[in-house]
């Protein structure tokens, strides 16, 4: 067996407070669950259900117009409590109340074709996503490859030696259930020390193992592909969370399809930052009401707005801003909350700042000694480990004019200021040149976090994805 | 103090938005208003945590570095004045010095940011765009690099052309392809060459005005044949003649010291600048043709703008190449066209602005040949593979 070693040396990790303990508190009792269309990139989706219809686990919400092979399917029996429209009657949520938890029992599925049927019946086939483009993967299509990132390296993720414990079985199922969808190999990631890769062995042929080390984003799917097997133009690669491949494990060996999973909830507002067990979908607005701590944080002298959280499904990077009484999304394994950063700071550009956290060492903070600086074992006063995160831009946005720094943390044999550029006039055949189809919006997250004047690059990357998925689809 | 001054802008914030009565102020308005608060604006999608830096720290840090020179080069102008005036005595007194400096660059200082604020604000409100802070450090760098003795009307002129010619015809910081404070000079030293260069224009003979006592720089001693009369030290301290703020070594290394572990400056530019004057110059000791090119080549940096422009010009990330092979060949090629110019062309006994300019030019093309490779490379990949799969 080949081991293959990647060292991701560009990147950054983000020194933010509150990531979850090694604890986890059961959760599956929860009331409500919603599947929105919108966590599903592209989607033009189909309602199937009607308000009060009574629904099964398993059974499907919506499906996708263009395919009505792709169901969406509700994670619990129960009934549809509520169906959420938002601008120009856009679909955005069906809400199902659960009745009880029943899982769903299938024959258990053996060849490619059963798999493939099972999961399509399930609808854990809209866990399989394809890159380019970020969309379901087409279930007529013939992936070059498909990708498994066994680790997170996101601030405040989940730690997946933790939260896959006593699933390994079930993984390593999975694994080769995937290998047998794909025509080609199915590479899965670790880092380094990883007790989660020990479980593998021995691994059958077509499951090749590699071992990624670095800041983030060395954890991210898109930097894992453009390192063992970068995407031309035409290919196709699939990918798939860890936990959705554990579901997949257990729905292969079992037949039972039980979409569960262990999410992290984390940050620096929060009281006690542990993992809960969920079912998918599920409502976190019991989590944020028990968890939340509004005290405490520093605010700013002056400021007496009372400061409001903003609870992201997903990371605080590229995330998505979810309401209190939100649903976690479909892809995502984590709920951070931040405060939110709505005051003036005066003459916050001027200050010397030793509480802002600067990847640059513009302010003060970047030369006072980190928490974890100890000459001769004496911990010194720690000024800089208790950042200032707030959603606050520190700036407004400015026309981009330092353009060297993305290049330091965007570890993609691609120019990162030059596609952006391409992406923003809107040139397709200069973006294809430049690599457009082996990145997604959130391998951006770190140039637009650093980024000196504000530029939201996911949303640029993003939009001219689409618009080059619709010229494709057109073709 | 700080809720009082909130609450005025607060209070003003109706009457320059839109619909109000001075709307047409809005810019003006947001300017000041940011200038005094960082705005409070949130997150509303992709990264819902962003960094602190932004554009105004940015530009700071940069002005902050430039200070070691600014404060050395105020001195100098002192110093320089009453070491060759009747009043000799007074080059012993450090604040004497000082204080003559700071009176001669007050000025100097003033034309330049008044006059391009002034248009910086008039092209943001015509525009209905903000106030970019990119004039933050041009304003500053161009009193630093010119004679003390230029005219005031000449400098509001030059500062006036760098601004609507260099940056705003192109769409304003972020656009251009030149660097402003560069172009200012440039349009000094064609327009008013007797102004610029020569010997009588260094060292300030007064106060007021534009008078000049004669002394020539070591840049032109040796392109009038001579050797330089300083010695290497002194041109390592500064206590040279030269234009105001360009002529310390220690006061730039200081400032090139911030920008270098703030990370807002490239060290590739700086290191590569320095490396292709240093080439260049051990070429010329090679050849030996003549004293000037015998000169050890270190004292290329020692002398005039070299340091200056490898430190603070070169390395304007809007105008600088912008790839990390790209910033080698353009630094490298800088330092070495720098070095040619002194040497060879004694109608230019400055070659750090002219090599700087040029190479700002071609900046695009390097950057081009260099993005060109990687998408070569990348259809190569795409070509390999097809074959393989087609097999």
């Amino acid at each position: 067996m080949m081991v293959d070693k990647i060292t991701i040396k560009k990147g950054l990790d983000i020194p933010i407070a509150g990531a979850a303990e090694k604890r986890i508190t059961n959760a599956l009792g929860i009331k409500l669950y919603a599947v929105k269309p919108t966590d599903f990139v592209g989607l033009t989706p189909h309602l199937l259900v009607e308000e009060g219809d009574a629904v099964a686990t398993g059974g499907a919400l919506f499906c996708d117009k263009n395919d009505e092979r792709i169901r969406f399917t509700s994670p619990v029996n129960g009934q549809v409590k509520a169906i959420v429209r938002g601008e120009k009657r856009r679909l955005l949520e069906v809400v199902v109340e659960a009745k009880d938890s029943s899982p769903l029992v299938l024959e258990v599925p053996h060849t490619a074709d059963e798999i493939k049927a099972a999961m399509l019946r399930s609808g854990l086939w809209t866990a399989l996503r394809q890159r380019p483009f970020g969309v379901v993967a087409n279930p007529n299509d013939h992936p070059k490859a498909i990708f498994v990132s066994a680790f997170d390296t996101a601030p405040l993720a989940p730690d997946y030696d933790f939260v896959l414990q006593g699933k390994e079985d079930f993984f390593k199922k999975g694994l080769e259930a995937l290998a047998k969808l794909s025509n080609g190999e199915v590479h899965v990631c670790f880092h380094p020390d990883q007790e989660l890769a020990k479980h593998l062995s021995p691994l059958t042929s077509h499951l090749s193992p590699h071992y990624v080390k670095g800041p983030h984003p060395a954890g991210n799917i898109g930097t894992q592909i453009a390192h063992i097997d970068p995407i031309n133009k035409g290919e196709v690669v699939w990918t798939m969370n860890a936990q959705d491949v554990v579901v997949l494990g257990e729905l292969v060996s079992t037949g039972v399809y039980r979409p569960e999973k262990v999410i992290a909830v984390a940050g620096p507002l929060i009281k006690n930052p542990h993992y809960y067990r969920i079912k998918a979908g599920a409502s976190i607005a019991g989590i944020v009401a028990e968890q939340v701590l509004n005290t405490n944080y520093p605010k700013m002298e002056n400021d007496n707005a009372a400061r409001e959280n903003r609870v992201i499904s997903g990371n605080i990077l590229s995330g998505t801003q979810i309401s209190n009484e939100g649903f976690i999304g479909a892809y995502d394994d984590l709920v951070s909350i931040l405060p939110e950063g709505d005051y003036y700071d005066f003459m916050g550009w001027m200050m010397p700042g030793i509480k802002k956290y600067s990847y640059s060492r513009t302010f003060l903070s970047g030369f006072l000694p980190k928490s974890t600086f100890k000459p001769m074992g004496i911990q010194l006063p720690r000024f800089s480990s208790y950042w200032k995160f707030d959603t606050n831009t520190h700036g407004d946005e400015r026309p981009l004019v330092f353009t060297g720094s993305f290049e330091r943390v965007f570890p993609f044999d691609i120019y990162p200021t030059q596609l952006i550029k391409a992406c923003i006039i809107g040139d397709i055949e200069l973006m294809e040149q430049l690599g457009i189809y082996e990145v997604e919006p959130e391998d951006f997250a770190l140039c637009e976090f650093i980024d000196v004047s504000k530029t939201e690059i996911q949303r640029i990357i993003r939009e001219a994805l689409e618009t080059l998925r619709k010229e494709v689809a057109d073709v | 103090m700080f809720n009082n001054l909130r609450g005025f802008f607060d209070k003003l914030k109706p009457t320059f938005s839109e619909g109000g009565k001075l709307a047409w102020l809005g810019s003006t308005f947001e300017a000041f208003e940011t200038f005094a608060f960082t705005p409070n604006r949130v997150t509303k999608q992709g990264c819902h945590v962003r960094d602190a830096v932004d554009l105004k720290r940015a530009m700071i840090t940069v002005v902050i570095a430039l200070i070691p020179a600014m404060l050395f080069g105020m001195w100098n102008i002192g110093y320089q004045h009453y070491i060759a005036s009747p009043e000799t005595v007074n080059c012993h007194f450090f604040w004497y010095c000082l204080w003559f400096g700071f009176l001669r660059m007050l000025p100097l200082l003033a034309v330049s940011y008044i006059v391009g604020l002034t248009i910086e604000f008039a092209f943001a409100q015509i525009r209905h765009h903000q106030v970019n802070e990119g004039f933050l450090v041009t304003g500053f760098l161009i009193p630093m690099i010119v004679p003390v003795t230029t005219p005031l009307w000449q400098l509001a002129i030059a500062t006036a052309f760098a601004v609507i010619i260099g940056k705003e015809v192109f769409g304003g910081t972020g656009m251009n392809f030149l660097n402003p404070a560069l172009v200012a000079r440039a349009f000094l030293f064609f327009s008013y060459p007797t102004r610029m260069s020569g010997d009588s224009v260094w060292i300030a003979a007064d106060l007021w005005g534009t008078d000049a006592i004669t002394s020539a720089t070591p840049l032109a001693e040796l392109a009038a044949g001579l050797q330089p009369s300083a010695s290497a030290l002194d041109m390592f301290i500064g206590t040279i003649p030269g234009s105001t703020c360009e002529t310390s070594v220690i006061a730039i290394l200081l400032g090139a010291i911030l920008l270098l572990i703030s990370g807002i400056a490239s060290w590739r530019i700086m290191l590569s600048v320095i490396l292709g004057g240093g080439l260049m110059g051990l070429l010329f000791n090679a050849i030996g043709a003549n004293a000037y090119m015998q000169l050890p080549f270190y004292y290329h940096y020692l002398m005039g703008g070299f340091l200056f422009g490898a430190v603070f010009m070169a390395t304007d990330p809007v105008t600088a190449a912008q790839t990390n092979v790209g910033k080698w060949i353009y630094g490298l090629l800088i330092g070495i066209f720098a070095v040619m110019l002194r040497v060879i062309n004694p109608a230019y006994p400055e070659g750090m602005m002219l090599s700087i300019l040029l190479m700002n030019c071609f900046a695009p093309l390097i950057d081009h040949c260099v993005v060109a490779h990687n998408i070569k490379r990348r259809q190569k990949r795409a070509i390999v593979k097809s074959k393989n799969s087609a097999r």
